[in-house]
């Protein structure tokens, strides 16, 4: 059985790749042409697009389909070779891992049909199509990776064929953003090898374990040199996930990419960082380890800053899309410091918020992107008057907001009473206070920046006579209407969530 | 196999040079074909050699009574004898079609040849004056292809080159007296051959001979602060630069300071001193210096050789670690880098050959029009940075699990300084990559309309490299095993 | 007593006579006797060493069979032998490659003056090389004085005449302190021939007594002879001397003359004083110092310098720095190495003297650097014979340059202060040597005629200058061996030391 596990990575990627190569050649061509004949911009042949979207739509379901059933079916593991010495590439499906591929399975899948119709105006589909594909094989690559060095493989590759999609429009903007997000990704990157070095010489393995390998007898001595290790990992992983302070790449890169690869990037890539911090911290170190020590108390402080942070910076902002990537930073900083508190019910509220923020944020991101490609709209401002146009976007974007916001009967609601009810529970000095009332804080400042464009929406004081009444096309609506409806589900029926989660909490906390 | 063989090596390739200009070739194409073979030759020779290694030395020459010209073939002599093997006949082929475009290639062939027979005797050398001798002998022999261009800026470069190269081999012979004094024997053993009951407790003055030495023969790998040298060597054509200046050259010295080390201080007189951790200083800044310098030039050959500079350090940090797993990751970082390197030089050797353009700026959209260049390129940058599956990850894996075994402080700093590096290295390589890919949206492919890949000469060699950076970055088990053999047998 | 004994005394003696001739010979006569009779003493030297070698100890050869005090002895070992024999072969060689020169530059009334000078001072250098009387021997010196003086001033221009009086003055004050140690000694110890010296010095020493006028009389000496020897600092007349004399002239004065001075006091520190007191006196680390000081400072003046002759000439001051560092490490190895530069430094400097002047021939006359743009090219021959002079001094291995580091640097290698500024010294002397003569290769080899150049260059064919080529290939050969066959030498000057005892 261990090939399923092996044709739902390889699946998207060969289709990804092959779909790269076709561009490729294509582009080729065209350069081919546009340098002897000195024409305009192609038209792009909407039959070929049709064809297309047909192949991807395809693989992306069968994938999807693939992935899940690989995840949900028994526990899998797979050693596909050595890379290093003792090393293998080495998958292995744990609660956590199934978790994941199973929230990226659904953004994928979302994201992917939305782009379909907003693609059009890019341009350039078939690479656009090719990197996603092959992005979301990585992923699943990621979520079912075993140990570090196989995380940290999928990790890179992450970066590089994530970096496609941000400078896709090809502007020197874009180009500007993408290189900064490469770079702070590898700064990110590289800080986690520095510290996986580290461990690799203080645990019994790399193979992730509930509770950590770390090896006790040939660490002691070198607290201080691991601890640090640790924390330049933590660090290092959280640029991914936007932590202060290599967050500045967020605000930069997601604007420029298009609204799907803003929202999956967002949704879905941010949190890889926090997969890689569960993995280091729970599977390999060991909460234990850091549970009390300067690294635990200055993360916290780290995430903290970076939720209120990234709050403010929210509320001051204009565009709509950096809007919401600050509210990214700063809503993924509330994961890692759930993270960072070291106790069960911390956990359980950091594992429902990366559900939650990941459906939300993915699903703002889309409206985003339906103002975008129907108005051509990007400042906050403009979207006065916009609810009476398209009252089924403007409706899903209000329940995204609350949900983010945390009210219930939302998602979001659930998640944020875990986490403060966490911190509370942790006991750690000062922080057990501070947290939940930086968090709710933050909460009235992402009801103060996301709620009024929902009320300008709807009652805009005046008619915005420069656009007709128009819902945008279904492969945009229901995957909206979709992501709502998840928000909301897993308010009103959390039970079965918060079961799983607490279980993977229990394991690794007990 | 005979030992004699380990002479017919070495001199092969000389006599191969020297026929160059004697022999009356009809066409160019006799020519390459004549080189071609010398070098296949010498290459299966090779080969052969170090599939059924002789047990016996074989003193050529003798100077005076210790003082003798002697060939061995062991474990660190065979992997970089190898690595000349395999890269050579790679490297005319290129050069076959690349100086189609300079002038005077018989003397640059005849030279070119030379050094590689240069390049076996220091990879074959059994004491310190024979590799002392090649040594010396490499920076002359390869002086001529430094000044090959005649212009201002190759006399230039070339005055600096030889300054820098019998400089750094004065301060070697320092330490080569020393051994020759001091030690049981001028040969190369595994763990040292200082005689320690003669020195008596002198050990402040190993440790200062030692630097000395160190820094000398760390000329060569362009060390900090002597570095200069190689950036500058750069006016050099392109195979030049690539074999030489970032593989067979720049080696030499890696190897010989490898050589010195665990051969004939030995590491166990050295690990843990003040001496270890200054040069471990040293190094540890060439390795960002010469990043921040390959991120701040525009021209691309200048910008490759500082990262070779930083790239060479990384092999000298394996080095000064002074311990097996140190010299494993050094000798594997020697074999990727060559490969990365070279294939990476070629690329814009390519570039420079097919339109003349040199700086970095000049390249928007190049990626559509040579597309098989610069997907090696690219996949070179990939390997350069570290991405895990190309060699690359493989050697900076070795060196830093290394220093984090070392259990030395400064050895921490070090892998600090591999993770930055890595950072700089990205970007300075993947903007590039950036560049040629995706030039903007209005960019405008009429005014690099002319612009092709090369021919298969110039492209059989890349595919080469990047099917070895994969094999060895999927697959590093056998090749990381025996060097660490190797390495467990010299320290 | 063998026949062959006669030989050295014979050699003086022919050298001494063949002068007088030579002043009623024309020029050409002239030198046609000159180097007949060089080649004779080379003959004779060759065989009283393969003599002395046979017999495996020196001998000592009585003039008129008159005993000291009265008489006067010399005194053979393989050592002198091997030194007259290769003076000889380096004296011909350097007048074969200047013949063109001389033919050209010295009047032609005068030709026959210049081998009269020759010839006394090859009879002088022999003299030097053989005595064994320490009076003789600085009769000699002055006769070595006047002779090269008369070198330096055959080509007559007012640089060489300045050249030559400076050189005279520097030279006389030199005699005179040699004169002033001698007088010291004679009165210490009553005697002037060097074995009856070192007999009363050695119980001098053991005794203690006499100590602060036994370091003064060798102060003296030492001085003095470096002085003549132009170790830095009193090498200001060298590079006029060197520079702006005809082309044989400077060869034999960077090669022979000062090194016959050299040679004296080697004998001075073996047989007259005795090595042990040198050793223990101070007078060898100031020897040290300025050598040292001499390595760099000569080679820095010879970067500086925009005139290839002048720059050779500069080039000598460090050589000469390297012969007195290895005295002053004041071990046997030490004047070994020291001994072993002497030749290398004799074969390697007049080569370069020789294939500068086929470089700048090829330069339209010109001496200047920008004017010698590609003269490697032009001269095909000159600019190899130079290429193997400047890696020789720069110390590559398989030219005699190498050896003689080498062994300078194992001779440091047994001393426990000097070692370290040893080392450094002869590396970064190495760096400066690399600057100076490869930055010259490089030029020989540049493309074609600068732009700067002044003046017109020529191609010369090996043909065109068949006693230059000849005399080049010579000096490239012994060059090559020297650095490839050393062992043999270096033996050699070790079983010539042990017999000087």
């Amino acid at each position: 059985m261990d090939g399923m596990l092996l044709v739902s990575i390889a699946l998207p990627i060969l289709a990804g790749v092959i779909l790269l190569i076709a561009s490729f050649s294509e582009h080729l061509r065209q350069a081919e042409t546009l340098g002897k004949k000195k024409t305009g911009v192609r038209k792009e042949q909407s039959e070929g697009m049709k064809g297309l979207h047909i192949y991807v739509g395809l693989v992306l379901v069968a994938s999807v389909a693939l992935t899940l059933t690989t995840a949900w079916t028994g526990e899998r593991s797979l050693t596909l070779f050595t890379l290093l010495d003792e090393i293998p590439v080495f998958f292995q499906i744990d609660d956590i891992g199934r978790l994941f591929a199973t929230i990226v399975s659904i953004v994928w899948l979302a994201a992917g049909f939305y782009a379909f119709v907003y693609m059009k105006h890019e341009g350039n589909e078939k690479r656009y199509f090719g990197f996603y594909l092959l992005l979301y094989g990585v992923l699943t690559g990621l979520d079912f990776s075993g140990n570090l060095i196989t995380m940290y493989l999928f990790y890179e590759l992450m970066t590089l064929t994530s970096m496609p999609l941000v400078l896709h429009n090809g502007t020197r903007e874009a180009t500007m953003a993408a290189l900064k997000y490469l770079f702070y990704s590898m700064c990110g990157a590289y800080a986690g090898l520095f510290g996986i070095f580290f461990l690799y010489r203080y645990c019994d393995s790399l193979i992730f374990t509930a509770g950590g390998t770390l090896n006790a007898v040939t660490a002691s001595g070198h607290g201080g040199l691991l601890l640090t290790a640790v924390f330049v990992m933590i660090v290092g992983f959280g640029a991914k996930a936007g932590m202060f302070p290599l967050h500045a790449w967020l605000p930069a890169a997601h604007p420029v990419a298009p609204s799907p690869a803003s929202a999956v990037l967002s949704g879905i890539i941010v949190k890889s960082g926090v997969l890689a911090v569960v993995r280091v911290i729970y599977y390999i170190v060991g909460p234990e380890f850091i549970r009390g020590t300067w690294v635990q108390y200055t993360w916290m402080a780290l995430t903290l800053l970076t939720v209120f942070m990234g709050s403010m910076l929210a509320f001051r902002e204009k565009i709509f899309k950096k809007r919401l990537a600050y509210s990214t930073v700063s809503q993924i900083s509330y994961i890692l410091f759930g993270l960072s508190l070291l106790n069960e019910t911390a956990f359980t509220g950091a594992m429902l918020h990366t559900v939650t923020h990941a459906f939300v944020k993915c699903g703002l991101f889309l409206t985003a992107g339906v103002f975008l490609s129907y108005f051509g709209y990007t400042k906050v401002d403009q979207l006065d008057g916009l609810g009476k146009k398209m009252p089924v976007t403007m409706w899903c974007y209000t329940i995204f907001s609350l949900a983010l916001v945390g009210i219930p009967p939302t998602g979001g609601f659930i998640s944020k009473w875990y986490l403060a009810e966490g911190s509370l529970e942790s006991g750690i000095g000062v922080f057990s206070w501070l947290g939940p009332v930086v968090l709710l804080v933050s909460a009235l400042l992402t009801a103060g920046y996301l709620l009024p464009i929902t009320m300008k929406g709807f009652f805009p004081g005046g008619e915005n006579k420069a656009v007709s009444k128009k819902e945008p096309s279904l492969f945009m609506l229901v995957p909206l209407i979709v992501l709502a409806a998840l928000a909301v589900l897993l308010g009103m029926i959390p039970n079965p969530m918060i079961q799983y989660v607490s279980d993977i909490a229990l394991t690794l906390l007990q | 196999m005979d030992e004699k063989f380990m002479l017919l090596a070495v001199v092969l390739p000389l006599i191969t040079g020297v026929l160059i200009p004697a022999l009356p070739f009809k066409n160019r194409k006799q020519m390459c074909i004549f080189m071609e073979t010398g070098v296949l030759l010498t290459s299966v020779l090779v080969i052969l050699l170090l599939l059924n290694p002789p047990s016996d030395t074989l003193t050529v020459f003798r100077f005076t009574g210790n003082l003798s010209i002697t060939f061995r073939i062991d474990g660190a002599g065979s992997i970089f004898a190898c690595m000349a093997a395999v890269l050579w006949p790679l490297a005319m082929l290129y050069s076959f079609e690349y100086m189609k475009h300079e002038q005077n290639e018989k003397a640059f062939f005849l030279f070119y040849v030379i050094t590689y027979g240069v390049t076996l005797g220091v990879a074959l050398s059994e004491n310190i004056l024979t590799m002392y001798f090649f040594f010396e002998m490499m920076s002359l022999v390869t002086l001529p292809l430094v000044m090959h261009t005649r212009t201002r800026d190759a006399i230039l470069a070339s005055r600096t080159y030889l300054y820098y190269m019998l400089g750094g081999a004065a301060f070697a012979f320092i330490g080569m007296i020393f051994i020759l004094t001091y030690g049981t024997t001028s040969s190369f053993v595994a763990g040292g051959v200082l005689d320690l009951t003669k020195i008596g407790g002198r050990t402040n003055m190993i440790l200062v001979i030692y630097v000395l030495c160190f820094c000398g023969f760390a000329v060569k790998t362009a060390m900090w602060p002597f570095s200069t040298w190689l950036p500058k060597a750069g006016v050099a054509p392109t195979p030049v630069t690539a074999l030489l200046h970032a593989v067979a050259v720049v080696n030499t010295g890696a190897f010989a300071v490898l050589r010195i080390t665990y051969f004939s201080f030995g590491a166990d007189v050295i690990r843990g001193t003040w001496a270890q951790n200054a040069l471990m200083g040293l190094v540890i800044f060439t390795i960002v210096y010469g990043c921040s310098r390959a991120l701040k030039e525009t021209h691309i050959k200048r910008r490759l050789a500082w990262s070779t500079v930083s790239n060479l350090s990384y092999i000298l940090f394996g080095i000064v670690l002074m311990t097996p797993l140190g010299m494993t990751g050094a000798l594997s970082h020697m074999v990727f880098h060559s490969f990365m390197k070279i294939c990476s030089f070629f690329c814009a050797g390519a570039v420079i050959y097919k339109t003349g353009r040199n700086y970095v700026h000049e390249l928007d959209g190049f990626g559509w029009k040579m597309p098989k260049v610069f997907v090696s390129f690219t996949i070179a940058s990939f390997a350069l940075m570290g991405v895990p599956g190309l060699c690359g990850f493989v050697s900076k894996w070795n060196l830093a699990k290394a220093a984090v075994e070392s259990g030395n402080g400064m050895a921490y700093a070090g892998v600090v300084a591999l993770m930055i590096s890595a950072l700089l290295t990205a970007v300075y390589m993947l903007s590039i990559v950036v560049r040629a890919f995706f030039p903007g949206k209005d960019f405008d492919y009429g005014t690099i309309r002319d612009v092709e890949d090369p021919n298969w000469m110039m492209i059989v060699p890349l595919v080469v490299f990047i099917v070895v950076m994969f094999v060895f970055g999927l697959h590093s088990g056998p090749i990381i095993r025996l060097l660490q053999t190797i390495a467990a047998a010299a320290a | 007593m063998d026949f062959i004994q006669n030989f050295p005394f014979m050699s003086i003696i022919l050298s001494l006579f063949s002068g007088p001739l030579s002043s009623i010979l024309n020029g050409k006569w002239a030198k046609r006797v000159n180097m007949a009779v060089i080649t004779v003493i080379g003959l004779m030297s060759g065989s009283v060493l393969a003599y002395v070698l046979g017999t495996g100890q020196g001998f000592v050869y009585r003039m008129g069979h008159f005993s000291a005090p009265w008489g006067n002895e010399i005194r053979v070992g393989v050592l002198e032998a091997f030194m007259a024999l290769f003076f000889c072969v380096i004296m011909l060689l350097c007048m074969l490659g200047g013949v063109a020169e001389r033919e050209k530059e010295i009047e032609v009334s005068k030709q026959n003056l210049y081998y009269i000078m020759v010839n006394l001072l090859l009879c002088s250098l022999l003299a030097l090389i053989y005595t064994n009387d320490l009076f003789t021997a600085y009769v000699f010196v002055e006769i070595n004085t006047i002779s090269a003086c008369g070198l330096i001033m055959i080509k007559q221009n007012g640089r060489t005449i300045e050249a030559a009086t400076r050189y005279m003055i520097m030279s006389l004050l030199g005699s005179g302190l040699l004169l002033l140690g001698i007088c010291f000694l004679y009165d210490l110890t009553g005697h002037l021939l060097m074995s009856n010296i070192k007999e009363q010095v050695q119980m001098l020493a053991a005794t203690g007594q006499y100590h602060i006028p036994l370091v003064v009389s060798l102060g003296l000496m030492s001085v003095g002879l470096a002085i003549k020897s132009a170790l830095y600092p009193f090498h200001a007349w060298l590079p006029d001397a060197y520079g702006y004399s005809t082309l044989s002239s400077a060869a034999i004065l960077s090669s022979l003359v000062s090194k016959g001075y050299i040679f004296l006091l080697v004998k001075i520190f073996y047989r007259v004083i005795g090595f042990n007191v040198i050793c223990e006196s101070k007078v060898i680390h100031v020897l040290f110092v300025f050598g040292i000081l001499g390595m760099i400072m000569g080679s820095v003046s010879a970067i500086q310098e925009r005139d290839i002759r002048r720059m050779i000439a500069y080039s000598s001051v460090a050589q000469i720095g390297y012969i007195y560092m290895g005295f002053g490490l004041g071990t046997e190895i030490g004047v070994v190495a020291s001994i072993y530069h002497i030749l290398s430094h004799a074969a390697t400097k007049s080569l370069l003297f020789v294939a500068a002047s086929g470089i700048t021939d090829a330069s339209g006359g010109s001496r200047q650097f920008r004017d010698l743009t590609g003269a490697g090219f032009r001269n095909k021959l000159a600019g190899i014979a130079f290429t193997v002079g400047s890696l020789s001094m720069v110390g590559m291995p398989m030219f005699s340059g190498f050896i003689s580091k080498l062994l300078f640097g194992q001779a440091a290698m047994g001393h426990t202060h000097k070692m370290l500024p040893t080392l450094i010294a002869l590396a970064v002397s190495t760096v400066l040597n690399a600057i100076y003569f490869m930055k010259t290769v490089i030029r020989l080899y540049a493309p074609g005629s600068g732009e700067e150049a002044m003046v017109e260059g020529r191609v010369i064919h090996i043909k065109e200058q068949p006693a230059k080529s000849v005399a080049l290939v010579f000096f490239i050969l012994l060059n090559l061996i020297l650095g490839l066959n050393s062992e043999p030498v270096i033996r050699l000057i070790e079983s010539g030391l042990q017999m000087f005892d």
